[in-house]
C-alpha cells in the first residue's frame, strides 16, 4: 500500500487518463466519478481530478476557501525515468505530445518536460550516473 | 529472495555527511529494509509495526530499499528554509543537498527533489526566458493517522493552512502550503474505508 500520492488537476479527466495510459505506460485504478480518476505507475499514484464545485461531494479540486479555482499547470511535478530518453521523447512527440523544452543534459541525468493534455508538467529522466538511478540495474 | 540490507544504502550514493541526524536517518532506512540485527521486534511481518501514516514512516517494508521511489520535484525560493519545513513540519529526511540550488528529500517512499527557481539546474530559466515557479494546484498527497492532530500541530506551528479539513467521499483532507506556497495535501482515511494494497 504505497502511502504517497500526487494529485494533478486536469481539464478533463478522460483525455488525462488516455494521455497517461497510452503515452506513459500508467494504469488505471479506478475511474468512479466524471471528475475523478487514480492510476498507479510502480509505487506512484497519481490521482487526477478536474475542478468541481464547493458543494461536490469529492473533497480534492473544489474552489479554497477564499475562492480561488484549482487549476491545472505550474512547474511542480513528478518525475519518470526512461532507460533511452531520446527514443522516449521521438516517440512522445511523433504522437503529437507537447514539449516544454529541448533535452537538457545536467549532472547525473538527462531530461526533458512534456505537458499532459491540460497543461501539466511531466518530467522525463535518464540517469547518467548510477547514483541518479531509481532502479538498480 | 530475502532482501539485501545493503539495499537501503543503494541509492542515492550520499556523500559523507557526519552530522548525527543524518547517520540516525541512514540507520532508519537500513531498519526498514530489515538490515540490523534483532533490535527485539519481529522484522515486520505485514508492515504493521511502523506507524503508518506518519509522513516519514514506511507503511510497509521496502523489499528492496528505495528501489523506484515515486519522485516529484517542488520549485522553492530559499532551500534552507524549504529543507527545514519538510524536514521539522512533515517528518522528511534529507539526502543530499549540492548547493545553491536543489536538495532531495526522502519521507514516506517519496523521493522530493526541491529546486530553487531561476538556479542553475532544473530551477535555470527556460530559453524562452520563462523561470519555473512555485506554486500551483498539482501537489503531493500524504497520509496522515490523524489529520485533526496534524493540522491543529501545523497550525500551531506557524504553518499556513490553505483549505482546513474538509470530507471527501473517501477520505478527510487539508492543504497546506510550504514556505514558498506550494501545496501539500493531507489526507486521513474516512472511517471504514481501507485502501486496497
Amino acid at each position: 500500500m504505497s502511502t504517497v500520492s500526487v494529485r494533478y488537476i486536469v481539464d478533463d479527466v478522460d483525455a488525462a487518463i488516455a494521455f497517461y495510459r497510452d503515452r506513459l505506460g500508467f494504469r488505471e485504478q479506478m475511474h468512479p466519478d466524471p471528475a475523478f480518476a487514480m492510476l498507479t505507475h510502480g509505487d506512484l499514484r497519481l490521482v487526477l481530478v478536474a475542478p468541481v464545485p464547493a458543494d461536490h461531494p469529492g473533497g480534492g479540486s473544489r474552489p479554497m476557501p477564499d475562492g480561488t479555482r484549482q487549476r491545472p499547470g505550474g512547474w511542480n511535478r513528478f518525475m519518470l525515468q526512461v532507460p533511452d530518453l531520446a527514443a522516449a521523447a521521438g516517440e512522445l512527440r511523433a504522437a503529437g505530445v507537447r514539449f516544454r523544452n529541448e533535452i537538457v543534459t545536467g549532472v547525473g541525468v538527462r531530461q526533458v518536460m512534456i505537458e499532459d493534455p491540460s497543461g501539466n508538467p511531466v518530467e522525463l529522466f535518464e540517469p547518467l550516473r548510477d547514483e541518479a538511478r531509481l532502479e538498480r540495474r | 529472495m530475502a532482501a539485501d540490507p545493503l539495499d537501503a544504502l543503494w541509492l542515492p550514493v550520499v556523500p559523507v555527511d557526519t552530522r548525527p541526524e543524518f547517520a540516525a536517518a541512514l540507520l532508519r532506512r537500513i531498519t526498514a529494509a530489515g538490515g540490523t540485527p534483532a533490535a527485539g521486534g519481529t522484522p515486520a511481518a505485514g508492515g504493521t509495526s511502523a506507524a503508518p501514516g506518519t509522513p516519514a514512516a514506511e507503511g510497509r517494508p521496502r523489499p528492496a530499499g528505495n528501489r523506484d521511489n515515486p519522485t516529484v520535484r517542488y520549485f522553492v525560493h530559499d532551500l534552507d528554509v524549504a529543507v527545514a519545513f519538510y524536514r521539522q513540519r512533515l517528518g522528511f529526511e534529507e539526502e543530499l543537498r549540492s548547493a545553491p540550488g536543489f536538495a532531495m528529500l526522502y519521507g514516506g517512499g517519496l523521493r522530493l527533489l526541491l529546486s530553487v527557481s531561476g538556479l542553475a539546474g532544473a530551477g535555470r530559466p527556460l530559453p524562452d526566458g520563462t523561470v519555473p515557479a512555485a506554486g500551483g494546484s498539482n501537489r503531493i498527497a500524504l497520509q496522515v493517522p490523524d489529520l485533526t492532530a496534524a493540522v491543529r500541530e501545523l497550525r500551531e506551528g506557524g504553518v499556513r493552512i490553505r483549505a482546513d479539513v474538509s470530507q471527501g467521499v473517501a477520505v478527510r483532507q487539508a492543504l497546506i502550503e510550504d514556505p514558498s506556497g506550494n501545496l501539500v495535501e493531507l489526507y486521513e482515511p474516512a472511517a471504514g474505508y481501507h485502501e486496497r494494497s
